[in-house]
């Protein structure tokens, strides 16, 4: 079984076929909740995929040696030493973004797609497979975030504003608030989950 | 039967004490770092609210009078001294968390300027006691003057339980300074 899935494909599928939030729908909840800036989902994408990758060539490298009864605390402790590690980097050098950030650095710990790509992927697999899983899924990730934030902080700003850098900005209209806000995200998600769908689905036929 | 149990614990165990040992490495590479940013960032904070403070050296944290402030309302955290005056550090509930800021009080007693060093307020709505327009309300404002929103402050549209809120705290700030320097 193994001997057939390409190492590309183990990279690939984890941008659209087996996107975390699109089609696997885990992680949401960080995703729903940072995605109003488009700077945002840079940063959290990097510090996801980050936990991402190397939990995942941490627990594969020890998967052996893990008896099955404790495998969950111990990749919890695994995924929350690097949370920990990116939050106090991020702490340290990026105050401001962390700021914006805030609970849901320290949030990934409990992120379902971490722990979903440990214990369906990781426990299973060789560590170059579960590296590249961990790349792959991350990037899918980080994708999304920024799609999401490009769209909520433009309708919702009416600019782009990067870096301090106003990228452009669209003075003609009045921006609509409530992209910004929560039920943006719900509305941004929904939209961007149905485009996707239909264009599975026409792939199909 | 037991004696898998302790296996199991030992191997945890184990784990547990590398990533210990890890973290405690990190922790030490960015302890001093964060400690610095913090500061800083609370040092702008302070130096944007005193015209005439150039440097944050200026600024020297004064213990004994944030002892004293305390013992008229607890929303004081923090109070730096200079010869252009005070700034108090004061923390209180807001809408959606805690709202602190940071009030500058010049050597006449009166307000030289406030701003928001952290907050969890709505965006577009609460957040907007970040704006000059809420916040210059306050300039000038001393000892006889009256805090009421709706009166002698015009609070955001939509957002009176920030506007309040960040009031309280200003005429708490204010009412510290009187009893310190009384």
């Amino acid at each position: 079984m193994e001997a057939e899935v390409t190492y590309w494909q183990e990279f690939k599928k984890g941008i659209i076929a087996q996107n975390p939030l699109l089609v696997l729908m885990v992680g949401l909840c960080s995703a729903l909740a940072v995605s109003n800036r488009f700077e945002n989902g840079i940063f959290m994408g990097v510090a996801a995929s980050f936990v991402l990758v190397f939990s995942n060539i941490i627990i594969s490298s020890i998967r052996k040696w893990i008896p099955g009864q404790i495998r969950i605390p111990i990749f919890i402790v695994v995924i929350a030493s690097f949370v920990t590690i990116v939050d106090l980097v991020m702490k340290a050098y990026f105050p401001p973004v962390y700021e914006r950030l805030g609970v849901w650095i320290p949030l990934i710990v409990v992120n379902c797609m971490i722990l979903a790509r440990a214990e369906g992927f990781a426990s299973k697999k060789t560590v170059v497979r579960s590296a590249l899983d961990g790349l792959g899924i991350g990037l899918g990730y980080t994708l999304v975030l920024l799609v999401m934030g490009f769209i909520r902080e433009v309708l919702g700003t009416g600019k782009l504003v990067v870096f301090e850098k106003t990228v452009f900005s669209l003075g003609f209209f009045n921006p609509p608030l409530i992209f910004i806000m929560f039920p943006g995200a719900f509305l941004t998600f929904g939209v961007i989950m149905a485009v996707l769908n239909r264009y599975e689905a026409g792939k199909k036929k | 039967m037991t004696g898998k149990i302790i296996g199991l614990g030992l191997r945890l165990m184990f784990v547990g004490l590398i990533a210990s040992v890890c973290l405690g490495l990190t922790y030490g590479v960015t302890r001093d770092k964060i400690r610095e940013q913090e500061l800083k960032q609370e040092l702008e904070s302070c130096m944007s609210v005193l015209p005439g403070v150039k440097n944050s050296s200026e600024l020297k944290e004064d213990r004994k009078m944030r002892e004293k402030a305390r013992k008229v309302t607890g929303s004081v955290q923090k109070v730096y001294s200079s010869d252009k005056g005070h700034v108090f550090i004061v923390k209180a509930k807001g809408y959606g968390g805690p709202i602190t800021l940071a009030v500058g009080i010049g050597t006449d007693g009166k307000i030289t300027c406030v701003s928001v060093v952290s907050h969890n307020e709505t965006p577009g709505l609460g957040g907007n006691i970040e704006k000059d327009e809420f916040r210059k309300q306050f300039n000038g404002m001393g000892g006889s003057d009256k805090f009421i929103v709706g009166e002698t402050i015009e609070a955001i549209t939509g957002a009176t339980i920030s506007s309040k809120a960040v009031t309280g705290e200003v005429a708490d700030a204010l009412k510290a300074y009187k009893a310190v320097t009384d």
